[in-house]
């Protein structure tokens, strides 16, 4: 399924309109955005695969920026049990694809932002075309195996990958540049065991899912640096913060000879 | 000398409440030898290769740096570090 906005079309690509720029006011206000930042954002492309927890903060934030189109995949119906971390979604949705569900909820959000709405579940044989014509990925899945298929998919193509992933009180989150940093395969060499229902405190997603939708802004204004060799690793427990230093292993099946 | 370990995710799991660990180890020891303490210590409860073995994803930790950039598992302990045992998640 793909909801397009008519209006989006009828907007011109380089200019922004006056409801536009109030909308965006504020950060077009802040310092190193500016008109010219919320114009590149116009223009960019981002694939969410998941909208799960993670998923949601991540197109809200990104939607409400003002970010071009974003392309969300996943191929689940809402849950009960999705509804203490799913902020997309509310009672009224159970039983529904999410992903027409969150459409339906970013466009409202933002009607100048295009959505497309994929219903399926990411594998090796979709990935390349879920990854086409966008500038980068945004993991926001639930498992190892699928995380795998994109990173590898974004290391062949040269697409930026923002990785992030939760469990209980904590989160994780690294920014992949290939061929400028390590990917998932050199922060994780092994395949790990699945992890089934993983237990979780709503607002890490939220955390998470955030910091993913700030660093794909970052990426495509140029702004700061990218958490690139850089595991971000959230603790809520004592709420800390570490930034723990990951290389690119040169033996990696993936990046290595790239 | 004093250690802090600190665990996390799947690991807290094992370890209960906060994760956090407080040992006592001999001046001069190394990351092995803390493995070995926790192996007499929690044994029963985790497989410590689980931490460090073949097929570990565990990110081990001495004061944030991983230890394969220090001495792996050679890397010696100081009275006061913190070592950290940071395993992959999964959720989303």
């Amino acid at each position: 399924m793909e909801t397009r906005s008519p209006s989006y079309h009828q907007s011109q690509a380089d200019k922004l309109s006056p409801r536009e720029l109030e909308r965006y006011d504020r950060q077009i206000r802040f310092l190193g955005l500016g008109v010219e930042g919320q114009l590149k954002l116009k223009k960019a492309k981002v694939l969410v695969v998941g909208v799960g927890g993670l998923g949601s903060a991540a197109t809200l934030y990104l939607a409400s920026a003002g970010v071009g189109l974003l392309r969300i995949v996943d191929d689940g119906d809402v849950e009960l049990s999705n509804l203490n971390r799913q902020i997309l979604y509310g009672t009224s949705d159970l039983g529904k694809p999410k992903v027409e569900v969150a459409a339906r909820r970013l466009k409202e959000l933002n009607p100048e932002v295009e959505i497309e709405a994929i219903r399926e579940r990411l594998m090796e044989g979709n990935s390349g075309d879920l990854l086409s014509g966008v500038d980068l990925a945004i993991d926001c899945l639930d498992n190892f195996r699928a995380r795998f298929i994109l990173n590898d998919a974004c290391v062949e193509r040269g697409k930026p990958l923002i990785h992030g992933a939760i469990y209980g009180i904590e989160g994780r989150l690294m920014t992949i540049i290939p061929g400028k940093g390590p990917c998932l395969r050199c922060l994780i060499p092994r395949e790990p065991a699945e992890q089934g229902r993983i237990p979780v405190l709503g607002p890490l997603p939220g955390v998470v899912g955030s910091l993913e939708a700030l660093e794909a802004i970052k990426i495509i204004t140029g702004l700061g640096e990218p958490a690139i060799g850089k595991l971000i690793v959230i603790d809520g427990m004592d709420l800390s913060f570490h930034a723990v230093e990951v290389r690119r292993n040169p033996g990696c099946p993936v990046c290595g000879g790239k | 000398m004093k250690i802090t370990v600190k665990t996390f995710a799947t690991l807290r799991e094992i370890f209960g409440g906060t994760g956090m660990l407080y040992l006592e180890l001999p001046e001069g020891s190394t990351i092995e030898d803390l493995l070995k303490k926790l192996e007499e210590q929690y044994g029963s409860r985790l497989d410590i290769s689980r931490l460090v073995g073949e097929n570990s994803n565990v990110k081990v930790l001495v004061n944030g740096r991983e230890i394969t950039y220090l001495d792996g598992l050679r890397t010696k302990l100081r009275d006061g570090d913190s070592v950290a045992f940071i395993p992959p998640v999964a959720g989303g």
